[in-house]
């Protein structure tokens, strides 16, 4: 506590660039049409780390990496069979890619309890091995849908033990980030009221009128060991790593649970319900936004904050304006106020719409921040 | 002697007594043994002095039996405690005059000179008057409590230290203790906000900490900034850093035995602490004539009840401390004393409630809650018996006999709970022990004999009730056994020797072991003397906290079959000279750990058996310690520490965090008729770290969607480290100033205090932080204290 009081920083100063070393991410999925592995250098001081907007295509530039390009990667089948990674950024053809190399290799051809071999060459010379064992288990393909009060209702998901799998990596997505642990366990129960851990402000876990999938993978050492420990930020120990020649990890991962929770939940407050635009004929030809679901995720605990908001909205799709038709919302309302946040998806990590205004008894009157204009939304009976 | 050989597999254990092992332990004990016999010597005739020690109240007047006084003959070794009802006896007296000086903390010291004849006894009693004083009745006068100790026993690698000695030591926020023992030699602090000890090149989990000889398992507060001592609760303390006699084990580097406070005064008296941090409170006083004392004190920080008064914001983090002490003459020389202390950090908070700040989503926040403390219990009851000319166990008793049996619980448990049963972590030890001793005091030999038995519950457990999970579940029920004797023997005028063994077995690792002591003094001069000191120690119970700059408390976890027994030898080599008012110490050190057990970071909790690395460890050094003790006037100590510490696994070579080369700590307090002043000055060179080269995101596969990445603004960026503490810190420096003054108002002292830490803003490097995310890498140091001044008052009735 004195700590955080009183220290302060006393100085600041240039330090000599280290070497920047290779780091490899690669994993084999039993449920992906190909397998990827990434290589970029670690940070030393000698790049400026960009972060444009996350492009899920191009993982590595867009997300503060420093892609290493032009190495020869190869993947050893226990069938003594050498397969050779493509880099995707020469074939995107539009620069992405850069470090993303990609085996074609289905995800269900890959045997189970095989030890599958990793091979890094760059142009430079160094060389990084790692090797994995895939785990058994059958692979949950497609996702399958379930309803969720989480006021009530509690999922209980279990599956058979998967031959050779080190752990079972449990994750939940989440608006504001997954919620994911490792159990040794075949079984889980997830609370309604279940809090992500892994997020500082602890938000609930489950959040209504939000699709969630929750994924059961069985894995490796390598993964349980790369993704269960961290590093102390003091001494740099701590982090396990299993590939030789660099930093880390080459592991395997089956997926074999696959839940899609619509979480619901009752809508007793007052600003909670369903609720549809309502204007003149023009009006409603151009409404960007058609529908809205709102539910009090959290009310506040104190009287001057706000409460918390989500729900989901259907969203005019037009050529000009492409995405989600159902989309996320997250809001606040406190005194008669109300603010939504219209997501471009589900997550919470950007905005496509804010719209800020009044609930006027079952009416939600409100000005669209970028698009302008008002907008009347006004609950369903 | 109990010696047990345990065989797994046809491999033995490495810290099992094997065959080669026990040859080699064999021949030290010999060794040892071998050198009381080279020490005898011729004395004259001699006589007896003996007599009753009684002590009269500043307040009452009444004269109360005055049990623990010292009784030395001046210019000799000869040295006595008076018993439970305040007798004594000096044996082995030279014939002639002698001046027989009495002793006792918060009294004034009396001599009388009296006339020894051969075989008969001389009879002195005496009645000790209290110490004049303001606030506390035993508190406020210097009392050299180690030059007692001086000659009566070889005392190697002891501090003792009253209560007075250590007021005035300019403090942070709230008077500790524990601070003051960190400007002792050999005792290196490894940053500003730690008080963690590490003793001579050791660990911070190798510290035995007692309080009236109960185990308080984790003595700090939150992040380790304050010791759960209270100040107005601490009579003195007992600092051994090296091999320590034979009734303590359990710890590699130290003991550190804090005494309580007993008030003899009469009716209740009250003292109050308010300090910036925290509020203390303590009465105390005595009871049936005298017969019994009694003191209860609490202390609790305030900043988060003045948070809420002042501000909407939150501050979700208080201690508090709870400690009762009492103490009962019975009938026929026996005495009850019983203390009990518990302490609670809270660090519990609803994150919906925090004021804040522009994220509209506030009210989504879940709750938290991390408590520790630590309780414990303990009764002890002895009974002197006099002159008993019997025997016990083949030994003839000695012309006085203690008879000491105890009995207590200690407990230290932890709890982490995130968002109300999604992510829970509990740890817990707690332990019964029984133990009981027999001290024979006789003409040249006080042999003492103990045992102790132990049953300990340790568990640590992770899991998740909203998730139905446990990550892990550690339980541990191994039980203790300890044989230990000792022998003080005043061989001579000149030479004081102490040795003893120490047995003890552990379940669960089917463990045990024999740990050798021995101490030598030798009195070239009365006010010199030279010593020696070996043995072997011990550590089966160790902290997963780790080496790490900070400490926030300790999990404990047993020695099993996975974790073996940490064990080291000491060797200490010293010379003290005693001075009119004060005395000079040197010694030097070799600690050689067999065993020391390093915190594995990337330990798998839900496998066993790579908790720790059991490492080789080596640390020398020498330290220096001069002290002024004035009866009035300024006092205060100098300590130098020189000190090198390393490690080895795998050769692989490491200095531990602590590894400190020189620390130089100056501490003066100057007590005037209304005012007191105190200062200390420190020095040392840095503590090793390890240089962070680079940093490695760490990418995350998102299995819905079969992707590299998910977008999550978060990036798990990892630092790379170097090699282990490769590095240095910058030496750092720091003065410390504290300055008091009492008032008097209606028969209650006041005493408003200032005390400014880092007076002249020295920048001592805390740690350094690494940035490899731009073009050009920076390191940021951030600082130790800064100038941190602390207000307090104490109110004394």
């Amino acid at each position: 506590m004195l700590l955080l009081v009183s220290a302060c920083d006393i100085e600041k100063v240039g330090i000599a660039t280290t070497e920047a070393r290779l780091a490899t991410h690669g994993l084999l999925s039993a449920s992906a049409l190909t397998q990827v592995v990434l290589l970029e250098r670690t940070r030393n001081g000698t790049v400026q780390s960009i972060a444009p907007p996350f492009d899920l295509e191009d993982p590595l530039l867009t997300d503060e990496g420093i892609a290493e390009s032009g190495a020869v990667i190869t993947l050893s089948t226990p069938s003594g069979a050498n397969i050779l990674a493509r880099e995707d950024y020469p074939a995107n053809g539009d620069g992405s890619g850069r470090g993303v190399y990609r085996f074609q290799l289905p995800g269900v051809a890959l045997e189970r309890g095989g030890t599958y071999r990793l091979t890094v060459l760059t142009t430079k010379g160094e060389v990084i091995k790692g090797e994995t064992v895939v785990p058994g288990g059958a692979t949950a393909l497609v996702a399958e849908p379930r309803a969720f009060d989480r006021s009530r209702d509690t999922a209980s998901i279990s599956w058979p033990a998967a031959a050779g799998a080190r752990s079972y990596y449990v994750r939940i997505e989440t608006p504001f980030g997954p919620r994911a642990f490792f159990t040794d366990s075949t079984r889980v129960r997830l609370t309604g009221k279940l809090r992500n851990a892994d997020i500082r402000l602890l938000p609930h876990v489950f959040i209504p009128g939000f699709p969630q999938a929750v994924t059961v993978s069985a894995v490796d050492s390598n993964f349980y060991d790369w993704y269960r420990t961290r590093s102390d930020p003091l001494s740099g120990r701590g982090l396990l790593n299993h590939v030789s020649g660099g930093f880390g990890f080459f592991g395997s991962l089956v997926r074999i649970r696959f839940e899609e929770l619509h979480v619901v939940a009752p809508q007793a407050e007052a600003v909670a319900g369903n609720y549809r635009v309502i204007g003149s004929q023009d009006e409603l030809a151009i409404a960007p936004y058609l529908t809205l679901s709102v539910y009090v995720e959290s009310p506040s605990a104190r009287s001057d904050q706000p409460d918390a908001l989500s729900g989901q909205t259907h969203r005019r799709v037009t050529f000009s304006s492409p995405g989600c038709e159902l989309c996320g919302v997250l809001g606040t309302a406190q005194n008669g106020r109300i603010t939504l946040y219209f997501l471009p998806g589900w997550s919470a990590s950007d905005t496509a719409e804010v719209l800020t205004g009044e609930i006027r008894g079952d009416t939600i009157v409100g000005q669209y921040r970028r698009a302008g204009g008002i907008a009347h939304f006004v609950k369903q009976r | 002697m109990a010696r047990k050989t345990h065989y797994d597999g046809g491999t033995s254990h490495p810290d099992s007594l094997t065959l080669r092992s026990s040859l080699h332990l064999g021949a030290r004990i010999a060794l040892l043994g071998l050198v009381p016999a080279l020490l005898s010597a011729q004395d004259g005739a001699t006589g007896i002095v003996a007599g009753r020690v009684t002590a009269r109240g500043v307040d009452t007047g009444t004269a109360l039996v005055a049990a623990g006084a010292t009784v030395t003959i001046a210019g000799t070794v000869a040295s006595a405690l008076t018993g439970p009802d305040g007798r004594y006896l000096l044996e082995r007296v030279r014939v002639g005059p002698a001046t027989v000086r009495f002793r006792l903390l918060g009294y004034r010291t009396v001599e009388r000179i009296v006339r020894v004849s051969a075989g008969d006894t001389a009879r002195v009693d005496v009645v000790l008057q209290s110490d004049a004083q303001l606030l506390s009745a035993v508190r406020t006068q210097a009392r050299a409590v180690d030059a007692e100790l001086f000659g009566a026993s070889p005392n190697v690698s002891t501090i003792a230290m009253g209560s007075a000695a250590m007021a005035g030591v300019p403090s942070v926020g709230e008077p500790d203790l524990v601070r003051v023992v960190q400007l002792l030699p050999g005792v290196v602090a490894r940053n500003d906000y730690n008080t963690g000890l590490n003793v001579r090149g050791g660990e911070g989990d190798q510290n035995l900490v007692l309080l009236d000889g109960y185990p308080v398992y984790n003595p700090f507060h939150f992040g380790g900034l304050f010791s759960t001592f209270m100040d107005a609760t601490v009579g003195g303390i007992e600092l051994m850093t090296g091999a320590p006699p034979s009734r303590y084990g359990g710890r590699l580097s130290s003991v550190l035995e804090v005494r309580s406070l007993d008030d003899p005064r009469t009716g209740i008296h009250a003292t109050a602490d308010i300090s910036a941090l925290a509020a203390t409170g303590r009465l105390s006083g005595a009871f049936a004539g005298g017969r019994g004392t009694w003191s209860v004190a609490g202390r609790r920080t305030y900043a988060d009840a003045l948070q809420s008064i002042f501000t909407n914001n939150v501050f979700p983090y208080h201690f508090r401390d709870l400690h009762a002490r009492g103490t009962y003459e019975l009938p026929g020389g026996a005495r009850l004393s019983v203390t009990a202390y518990e302490g609670k950090d809270v660090l519990d908070a609803n994150l919906a409630e925090f004021a804040t700040d522009s994220v509209p989503t506030k009210a989504a926040g879940g709750k938290w809650a991390y408590d520790w403390g630590n309780l414990v219990v303990g009764s002890t009851l002895s009974k002197e018996l006099g002159p008993v000319r019997s025997s016990l166990f083949g030994w003839a008793l000695g012309d006085s006999t203690t008879l000491e049996q105890r009995v207590s619980t200690s407990g230290f448990s932890t709890r982490l709970d995130l968002g109300e049963g999604t992510l829970t972590q509990r740890s817990a030890i707690r332990d019964v022990r029984f133990s009981g001793s027999v001290l024979t005091r006789g003409m040249s030999h006080d042999r003492s004999i103990g045992y102790e038995v132990a049953a300990h519950r340790i568990r640590y457990a992770s899991g998740s009730t909203q998730t139905g999970t446990t990550g892990f579940d550690l339980e541990q029920r191994p039980n203790t056994g300890v044989l230990w004797i000792d022998d003080l023997w005043r061989v001579s005028s000149r030479w004081l020797v102490q040795g003893g063994v120490r047995a003890e077995a552990l379940s669960g690792r089917d463990w045990a072991g024999l740990s050798p002591r021995l101490s030598v003094k030798y009195l070239a001069t009365p006010d010199v003397a030279f010593t020696l000191q070996a043995g072997r120690v011990t550590q089966w119970m160790q902290s997963l906290a780790g080496d790490g700059a900070l400490r926030y408390f300790d999990i404990w976890i047993a020695s099993d079959s996975f974790i073996p027994v940490a064990t080291a030898w000491h060797y200490v080599a010293g010379m003290e000279r005693r001075l009119s008012v004060g005395s000079v110490r040197l010694e030097g050190y070799v600690k050689r750990y067999d065993r020391v057990l390093d915190a594995n970071w990337s330990e798998d909790p839900g496998r066993r058996g790579d908790e720790f690395f059991a490492a080789q460890g080596l640390s020398y050094g020498m330290d220096l310690l001069a002290r002024w003790q004035p009866a009035n006037g300024p006092g205060g100590w100098l300590a130098y520490s020189y000190g090198l510490s390393t490690r080895t696994l795998d050769s692989v070579r490491w200095s531990p965090g602590n590894d400190r080369r020189h620390d130089l700590d100056l501490v003066a307090t100057w007590p005037l008729a209304r005012y007191r002043l105190g200062a200390h000055f420190g020095f040392a060179t840095g503590t090793p770290y390890t240089p962070i080269e680079g940093q490695i995101v760490r990418r995350v596969y998102d299995p819905t969607r079969d992707h590299w990445g998910t977008g999550d603004p978060r990036l798990l960026l990892e630092p790379i480290g170097g090699a282990r503490n490769s590095l240095r810190f910058p030496p750092t420096h720091r003065l410390d100033l504290d300055v008091s003054r009492e008032f008097l108002f209606r028969g209650a002292t006041l005493a408003p205090y200032l005390s400014v830490v880092n007076v002249y803003y020295a920048k001592n490097v805390f740690v350094y932080v690494y940035d490899y995310s731009t073009d050009r890498p920076t390191r940021r140091a951030i600082s130790q204290f800064p100038v941190l001044p602390s207000l307090g008052v104490r109110i004394g009735f």
